[in-house]
C-alpha cells in the first residue's frame, strides 16, 4: 500500500475515469419528459417514495412507490455511528496495551530461558496460522481504508488520492475476500483440537491470566487462546458471510440484508482487528517466549512450565513443578 | 509522454528484451555446459529418461506426499494460477494482443478470474510461509529467494489493485512491476520457470542411462 501511495501520488490527479464497467444512464434517451415539473407537490412525491415497498431493490414498487427509507437509516448508522466510532476501537486498544506495557513491562519467563526446548506446533499448523495472519492483515488495511478513508485520509491527502487509494482497496478486498473463507477453515481444521473450553479455564479466568501476578494453570491452550481461537472462528464466520452477500448482492431478495451486512461486517472485521492487535502484542513483546511458538515450532521448557504447566506435563511426562534433574549426572 | 505511456511503452519494450535476450542467454549457456562423457555402457535409453524423469515429477511419491502437502497443493495453486491469469486474464489479452501478437483469445469471465486469482495468492502465500516456517527450507533460503517472491506478490497485488480500471496511476503501478519482474526474472532463481526441464530431464536422463525405472 505504501508503494502505490508513492507511485499513485503524482498522477492520480489527472487519470481518473468511470470504472471499466461503468453505463452510462444517458445513452438512448433524446428528450426530456414534457410535463417535467408534474403535477403533484413535493410532499406527495416523497410520501409516495417512502411507502416503496422495501423488498424491492430498484425502482419497480407499483403506485408510484420507488423509494425505501431503510437506506437513509442505514446511511445514518453507517456515517454518523460506524464511520464516526468504530475507527477508534484499535486505536484505544493499542493506547490500552501502550499504557499496560508501560506500567507492566514484558511478562519475562520466571527463571529464564532453560536452552531446551519441547515442539509445540507443527509445520503444517504455522504455515496455516501465518496464512490466515496474511490475509488478515491485507483484508484489514483494505477493508478500513474502505471504510474509514473518506474520513481518515481525505481530509488530508486529498479526494484523488483517496479515490485511488480506495479503488484500489475495493478490489483488492474483494479479491482476497474468498481466500480468507478457505483460511478460516484450514485454521479451524488445525486448531479446533484443545480449544474446547474446560473446567481448568475457570482459574485462568478468575485469576485474570496471570497479567496482574500469579501463576495460572492451563493445558495446550489458555482460555484466552481458546477464546481468540473461537473469536476468529463465529467472527470469521459472520465477516465471510455479510461478505459473500455484498459481494454478490443477488443472493438476496431485500436490501435490508445487503445494508444489515455492511453493518455487521464493519462491526465484526473492527472488532477483529481491535482483538487481533491485543493477540499480537502477546505474541510477540508482550510475553518473552511466545512468538517461538509459531517462528519455529518449539518453545522452551521453562516457558511451557510456566504459561502451560499441564500441556507440558502432558506433552513431556514429567511434573512442571518438580526441579531439573540432569538425567546425565554420573 | 506520461508516466504510463513509458512504463507500458519504451520501459517495457527494454524490460522485454532484457527478459528474452537474458533468458535465452542464460539457457544456451547451461545447455553449452555439457556434462562429462559417461564411457558405460547404457542400459537403457537417456532420452526416454529425459522425458520421464520430467514427468514423473509432477506427482510425488507416494511417502512423499503427505509431508509435502503445503508445498504440493501451494505450488500447483500458485504456478497453474499464475499462467491462468496471466494467459487468460481479459486485460492481458487485450493488452498482447494490441502491444506484441495482433490476436486475440477467449479470456476467462470475471468470476473464474477472480477464483483463479484467490487460488493463485493462497499458493504463493503459502508456499512463502512455508519457506519462512521450515526450519531447513528457512536456512536454504536467502534474498533471492525471498525477492523472487516478493516481486511476484506485488507484481499480482499491483495488477488486483489495478482490476477496476478507473484510475491511471494503478495500472501504470501494476506494469512498473511488471517491467522490474522482467528484468530481474533472466538473473534470478525465477529462472526455474524455464530451467526446471533441464534439471529434471538431466536427472532422468542419467537414471534413464543406468536402466533405472523412474
Amino acid at each position: 500500500m505504501l508503494m502505490l501511495a508513492a507511485f499513485a501520488a503524482p498522477i492520480a490527479a489527472q487519470s481518473v475515469r468511470p470504472p471499466g464497467n461503468a453505463v452510462n444512464l444517458d445513452d438512448g434517451i433524446e428528450d426530456g419528459p414534457s410535463n417535467a415539473l408534474g403535477d403533484i407537490s413535493d410532499t406527495e412525491i416523497w410520501d409516495n417514495f417512502r411507502g416503496g415497498n422495501p423488498r424491492e431493490l430498484f425502482a419497480a414498487a407499483p403506485e408510484g412507490q420507488v423509494m425505501t427509507t431503510t437506506g437513509q437509516q442505514w446511511r445514518v448508522v453507517r456515517e454518523k455511528l460506524i464511520r464516526k466510532y468504530l475507527g477508534w476501537l484499535p486505536v484505544i486498544v493499542i493506547g490500552l496495551l501502550a499504557v499496560f506495557y508501560l506500567i507492566r513491562g514484558p511478562m519475562k519467563i520466571t527463571g529464564g530461558r532453560s536452552g531446551k526446548t519441547i515442539p509445540r506446533f507443527t509445520l503444517s499448523a504455522r504455515v496455516a496460522h501465518w496464512f490466515m495472519a496474511g490475509v488478515f492483515i491485507i483484508l484489514g488495511l483494505t477493508g478500513l481504508i474502505i471504510l474509514l478513508g473518506r474520513v481518515v485520509i481525505a481530509p488530508y491527502l486529498g479526494l484523488e488520492f483517496n479515490s485511488v487509494l480506495a479503488s484500489a482497496a475495493m478490489q483488492g478486498h474483494n479479491l482476497f475476500g474468498p481466500v480468507f473463507v478457505f483460511a478460516l477453515i484450514w485454521l479451524f481444521i488445525k486448531f479446533v483440537r484443545g480449544n474446547f473450553f474446560q473446567w481448568v479455564d475457570l482459574k485462568w479466568i478468575f485469576k485474570l491470566g496471570g497479567f496482574f501476578g500469579g501463576h495460572v494453570s492451563s493445558r495446550q491452550f489458555n482460555f484466552g487462546e481458546k477464546s481468540w481461537f473461537w473469536m476468529v472462528i463465529l467472527g470469521g464466520i459472520l465477516i465471510s458471510v455479510t461478505g459473500i452477500i455484498m459481494l454478490f448482492p443477488t443472493l438476496v431478495d431485500d436490501v435490508r440484508w445487503l445494508q444489515l451486512s455492511t453493518i455487521l461486517h464493519a462491526l465484526g472485521a473492527v472488532g477483529l482487528i481491535a482483538v487481533a492487535i491485543g493477540h499480537i502484542y502477546v505474541g510477540t513483546i508482550g510475553m518473552e517466549g511466545s512468538i517461538d511458538s509459531m517462528l519455529k515450532g518449539e518453545v522452551d521448557e521453562n516457558w511451557a512450565k510456566e504459561h502451560h504447566d499441564l500441556w507440558y506435563e502432558e506433552v513431556t511426562g514429567k511434573s512442571a513443578t518438580a526441579p531439573e534433574t540432569t538425567e546425565d549426572a554420573p | 509522454m506520461s508516466f504510463l505511456n513509458f512504463v507500458e511503452g519504451p520501459l517495457f519494450t527494454f524490460a522485454a528484451a532484457v527478459f528474452v535476450l537474458a533468458a535465452l542467454w542464460r539457457l544456451i549457456g547451461i545447455i553449452r555446459i555439457g556434462r562429462t562423457k559417461d564411457i558405460s555402457p547404457p542400459k537403457g535409453s537417456a532420452a526416454v529418461g529425459f522425458i520421464k524423469g520430467n514427468l514423473r515429477h509432477f506427482i510425488p511419491r507416494g511417502i512423499f506426499a503427505k509431508r509435502t502437502m503445503v508445498h504440493l497443493v501451494g505450488g500447483y495453486g500458485f504456478h497453474l494460477g499464475l499462467f491462468v491469469l496471466v494467459f487468460f486474464g481479459v486485460y492481458h489479452i487485450d493488452f498482447l494482443n494490441e502491444r506484441i501478437l495482433g490476436f486475440s483469445w477467449p479470456a476467462l469471465p470475471r468470476w473464474a478470474f477472480l477464483l483463479t486469482s484467490a487460488i493463485a495468492f493462497s499458493g504463493l502465500i503459502m508456499l512463502w510461509v512455508r519457506r519462512i516456517s521450515d526450519p531447513v527450507m528457512r536456512l536454504i533460503s536467502d534474498k533471492d529467494d525471498h525477492i523472487g517472491s516478493w516481486l511476484t506478490f506485488l507484481v499480482m497485488l499491483s495488477g488486483c489493485f489495478a482490476l477496476e480500471q478507473a484510475h491511471d496511476s494503478l495500472r501504470a503501478t501494476h506494469m512498473l512491476l511488471v517491467d522490474i519482474w522482467l528484468i530481474y526474472f533472466p538473473f534470478s532463481r525465477l529462472m526455474h520457470g524455464f530451467t526446471f526441464f533441464l534439471s529434471r530431464g538431466q536427472s532422468g536422463a542419467t537414471y534413464g542411462r543406468k536402466g533405472i525405472d523412474l
